[in-house]
């Protein structure tokens, strides 16, 4: 039997095991089932996240030295730290910043439809995560010409290959704008980590980085992902469109369905307080676990056929984003942004064409799973 | 159409006619009633629209399915007469009902 790439846990979830992802030094047992991960998201006593650069698999301590708040870190100082930046990550709620991320669609649909083919990874859903990236951190939209340089594969969190020298370039980056923040404050987000207190005190300057760090790097890569993958999808299924055209209202439960069916983030670490049994493997303590989203997200259990799309899926309880104390901060952003290109798509554009593309495979310590595209031109046609 | 009276953290209340079919959580939405953010639009992914139903409609309001009651465990503060006002669909039989909106969804 050939395994599909899209679900590569099925048949251990369905025979209630579990998979190992296997790494030369560390042997990590994957929690599958829906439910399961659920718990153990919410037992951050038991699975915890308290443990730099260890929370994404594989770990990034080549690649990064600060710690990334608030990720990788517990309550109740979690609950504290998230406390800060919440107000920044809900910028996305207030109803102004819907035509600004629309706008920023138009732009980019406007120019493919003037070429016979986009590379939808490079040259629009890069483009558009990293303008929309100016509109949550209030940030001149020049900045994300920079964000745009530095490629699709920058600084990958979870991902197979971490660049080193790619992700200097971010460090750098940081510290220089914590220093302009510093010397010229204004109502940026690195100004207000600048003016934020935290139990009392001011933010430390790791602090500050590791908050930056992991806002950066953590919807990068996943938001681009989503669009490319929901693209790639509306390219290939054309009746799709049709039914988001006719029935606007989908939008909404569709862009939730493509978080859960493409999964853009696969799963997440987290580190054992007490020895555990995961399914017969049995797990050390500080030795870690994996929380599948993905898999949970095809759980036969809880989604009726769980290897369709279905554009209208509600209710939709998937964990797409993650579940419990940690759950994405960056959510309302990665809903507006995809709300907001297929509300354009379908008012501007009659017809997608998928031209080329190339599967992105994730490698999961010996298991293949396809996130998103290395690249995937599509026409656009007025 | 049926009246749902909101009740925000202050006290202040606003009454709304919500269609037949519309949820709860709907209502409030299109009424820019803030005290409900529903980031996912009502697929039952974000806990983020949670309500606490008024203890006279407790028996009235049709029981939370499975799903809804795993997530109620993410809301914020749950207690007795906790909700996602996106699984609660008005009907007639709900005509008036009265729901109390937490401080925050955060
Ligand atoms: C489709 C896009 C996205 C997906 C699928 C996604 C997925 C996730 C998941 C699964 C988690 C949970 C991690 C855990 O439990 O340890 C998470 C956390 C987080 N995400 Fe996202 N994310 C997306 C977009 C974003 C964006 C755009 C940003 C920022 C601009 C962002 C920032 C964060 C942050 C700061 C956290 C940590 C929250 C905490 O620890 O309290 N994410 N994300
Ligand atoms: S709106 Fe998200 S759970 Fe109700």
């Amino acid at each position: 039997m050939s395994i599909d790439k899209t679900d590569p846990f099925r048949e251990a979830r369905e025979s209630d095991r579990t998979v190992v992802a296997n790494y030369s030094d560390e042997r990590i047992p994957m929690i599958l089932r829906h439910r399961e991960v659920r718990l153990a998201a919410r037992d951050w006593q038991t699975y915890s996240s308290d443990a730099p650069c260890r929370v994404p698999i594989p770990e990034e301590s080549d690649v990064r030295q600060v710690r990334q708040l608030p990720i990788e870190v517990d309550p109740p100082e979690h609950t504290d730290y998230r406390k800060l930046v919440l107000p920044f990550f809900q910028r996305p709620l207030d109803p102004t910043m819907a035509p600004k991320i629309e706008a920023l669609v138009d732009t980019l649909l406007s120019e493919a439809m003037t070429k016979t083919s986009v590379d939808v990874v490079a040259e629009f859903a890069l483009p558009l995560q990293s303008r929309a990236l100016t509109h949550l951190l209030n940030m001149p939209m020049e900045e994300s010409e920079l964000w745009i340089s530095w490629g699709t594969h920058v600084f990958r969190t979870g991902g197979d290959s971490l660049d080193t020298e790619q992700a200097g370039a971010l460090d750098r980056y940081i510290e220089q704008q914590l220093d302009r923040a510093e010397d010229n404050p204004g109502a940026d987000f690195f100004s207000e980590l600048h003016r934020a207190q935290f139990k009392g005190r001011g933010l430390t300057r790791e602090e500050m980085t590791g908050i930056a760090n992991l806002t950066f790097a953590g919807g990068r890569d996943t938001i681009i992902n989503l669009v490319s993958s929901g693209l790639g999808y509306l390219a290939q299924n054309p009746k799709a469109l049709q039914q988001l055209r006719e029935n606007p209202s989908l939008i909404n439960t569709a862009t939730e369905e493509f978080v859960r069916y493409f999964s853009p983030k696969t799963h997440i670490g987290r580190v054992a307080t007490k020895t555990l049994d995961i399914k017969g493997e049995a797990v050390e303590v500080d030795q870690r676990v994996s929380l599948c989203w993905a898999s949970a997200n095809r759980d036969a259990s809880v989604f009726e056929a769980p290897a369709e799309v279905r554009l209208d899926r509600k209710p939709n309880p998937h964990l797409g984003f993650g579940h419990g104390p940690h759950s994405c901060l960056g959510a309302p952003q990665a809903r507006l942004v995809m709300r907001s290109v297929l509300k354009r798509l379908v008012e501007r554009v009659s017809t997608l064409e998928l031209i080329t593309a190339e599967q992105a495979i994730e490698q999961i310590g010996g298991i293949e799973r396809n996130v998103g595209f290395e690249q995937l031109h599509i026409r656009f046609s007025e | 159409m049926p009246l749902v009276k909101y009740i925000q953290h202050d006290g202040s209340e606003r009454q709304i006619e919500v269609e037949v079919g519309q949820t709860v959580m709907q209502g409030a939405v299109d009424n820019m009633i803030d005290a409900i953010a529903a980031e996912c639009g009502g697929a039952c992914s974000c806990a983020t629209c949670h309500c606490y139903v008024d203890e006279s409609w407790r028996s009235k309001v049709p029981p939370a399915n499975d799903i809804e009651t795993e997530m109620l465990e993410c809301a914020v503060e749950p207690a007795a007469g906790s909700r996602l006002s996106c699984q609660i669909t008005v009907t007639d039989e709900l005509d008036g009902l009265v729901v109390h909106l937490p401080e925050s969804q955060y």
